[in-house]
């Protein structure tokens, strides 16, 4: 267990070296939170709400997933760099789970994230827009639980992608591509109120909505215990099953495993 | 004369070989960029699927309003991809090669590196989002105002141009200029796609007369449409595309010339 912290802690302590960055990053969110909000105004124009949703519903969807975006930033390239360098043979080789160091190093940076990210958007957002507090204090801990769950099946669907290294080499445009997904689907662009109907159909057979748009909905109380329950468990089952998906690929990759050079 | 434009077609042609080295790679890539590019796209039409309209502009007329985006990028890019990864080229002692070639180095910077997939990622998604929407947004496309279209677009083109020109010769004392090409371009960039009257005043000023994608989009597009919104603003705006694209290249290109003299190579 040891060793997995210490790697937690080495990329935790690694990220506070660019701080440039890391302000420039910051900025960057806080812009786009605000793109969305001030687009959101223009077309509420003035009503109170549109279809039941109110405007500091929609400013709480944005700030909600845009915020818990910069805590579930998975590394997209820590398989495929290690493929394309060589560098992968000597890590199988180590006394320590692959997989294991993964989730650990993905650990250090979400929590770096959370603290140095996640926090400095947060208060801005609360300072400068009216986002709703949540529905009470059971369904904010519900939602904490969830958002925690949405954290996991992003986690396994950059897992599973990442796999695909083993045969493609190059994964850039595949990763652009699932992120185009994630970004479009998962509600942190357009909340998925919003969205035609015919489309909320296509949605539940995705995870996407799982990631962020769950949680939201529970910060909000739209949704009664028992649905809760049912939207927690599909969260449960699309990170299984994602998770095996993953790991199928991860076990005939290595049988396939080409290293070029050393 | 003759010598220049054959040393143009085989720098062309030597860069687009080595891009499309690996085929079924480059397709993905270009369409990777396509589709990344596309998001703010798909996400609008979305979003007005339900509202119908913002601040006025309908889907059609937000497409027009960021096809200019995506066309004078793409445009620009096959010819300044050398200025936008300038800093690369300083760094790592390449510049020096250039240096001692017998050829003018602007020349050489914009010659022989053009980033093909970002080019047919934008530009394709620029043409697309055109055609999608020239027909159905009661633009009389008359000489005149195909003529004011070309011009505007070429107006664009140098804009940025420019932009990647200043940050580039701003290398030369800087080394590093990554961060502030995030900020002032990318970031700005973001809202370069939505009728600029939305934004805060603050906003609004930045993307006039410090960062002019205004000048890019918003007020060609209004020269064409003519949505209520431009009443914000001086008429004279609508004209000043092609004259602002020109003052701020030659400014760019001065301050280039001037800070050449001062450079001095990081490599060994």
């Amino acid at each position: 267990m040891t060793a997995y912290t210490a790697y937690a802690r080495k990329v935790f302590l690694g990220r506070s070296a660019y701080r440039f960055d890391h302000l420039m990053s910051i900025l960057s969110t806080i812009l786009q939170f605000f793109i969305f909000y001030e687009i959101y105004r223009a077309l509420y124009g003035g009503e109170e709400q549109v279809d039941g949703i109110t405007m500091s519903m929609v400013t709480t969807n944005f700030v909600l997933s845009l915020g818990l975006g910069t805590i579930f930033s998975p590394d997209d390239y820590f398989l495929p760099n290690k493929i394309w360098d060589g560098s992968i043979s000597t890590e199988l080789l180590r006394p320590v789970s692959f997989k294991g160091r993964m989730i650990a190093e993905n650990v250090g940076n979400s929590a770096f994230n959370l603290i140095f990210k996640f926090i400095p958007v947060i208060t801005v957002a609360l300072l400068t827009t009216g986002m709703s507090a949540p529905a009470d204090i059971p369904c904010f801990l519900l939602f904490l639980l969830s958002a925690l769950l949405g954290a996991g099946v992003m986690f396994t669907i950059s897992f599973a992608v990442q796999m695909t290294a083993f045969w493609l080499v190059n994964i850039w445009s595949l990763t652009t591509i699932k992120n185009v997904l994630v970004n479009v689907l998962s509600g942190s662009m357009i909340p998925l109120w919003f969205m035609p109907e015919w489309m909320q159909g296509v949605l539940n057979f995705t995870p996407f909505a799982s990631i962020y748009f769950t949680p939201v909905q529970i910060y909000l109380g739209q949704l009664s215990y028992g649905e809760i329950a049912v939207k927690c468990a599909i969260q449960l089952v699309w990170i299984i099953l994602i998770y095996l998906i993953g790991d199928l690929l991860w076990k005939k990759g290595q049988r396939k495993l080409v290293v070029q050079g050393g | 004369m003759k010598d220049t434009l054959h040393l143009m077609a085989v720098y062309t042609k030597t860069t687009a070989k080595a891009w499309f080295q690996y085929r079924v790679d480059a397709v993905l890539r270009s369409l990777a960029v396509f589709l990344r590019e596309a998001t703010g796209i798909i996400v609008i039409w979305f979003t007005l699927l339900k509202f119908d309209t913002l601040k006025g502009w309908d889907i059609y007329e937000m497409l027009f309003l960021f096809s200019l985006l995506f066309l004078t990028y793409g445009i620009m890019i096959i010819f300044f991809t050398g200025l936008r990864d300038f800093g690369k080229t300083v760094r790592d002692g390449s510049f020096d090669r250039f240096i001692l070639r017998p050829r003018g180095l602007l020349f050489q910077i914009i010659f022989v590196n053009s980033d093909w997939f970002a080019a047919i990622g934008h530009g394709g998604l620029g043409l697309v989002l055109f055609l999608l929407s020239a027909g159905k947004v009661g633009i009389q496309w008359d000489l005149f105002n195909a003529l004011y279209y070309i011009l505007t677009v070429a107006g664009g083109v140098l804009i940025q141009g420019a932009v990647f020109l200043f940050l580039a010769a701003l290398n030369i004392y800087l080394l590093q200029t990554e961060s502030l090409k995030e900020m002032l371009y990318w970031n700005m960039r973001k809202f370069a796609g939505y009728p600029i009257s939305i934004f805060n005043k603050f906003i609004q000023i930045i993307m006039i007369y410090v960062m002019p994608f205004a000048f890019v989009n918003y007020f060609p597009a209004q020269f064409l449409l003519r949505k209520s919104d431009m009443a914000e603003y001086p008429e004279l705006y609508l004209y000043l595309t092609p004259i602002i694209g020109i003052v701020m290249y030659l400014a760019a290109y001065c301050f280039w010339r001037f800070s050449i003299r001062f450079y001095k190579s990081s490599g060994n």
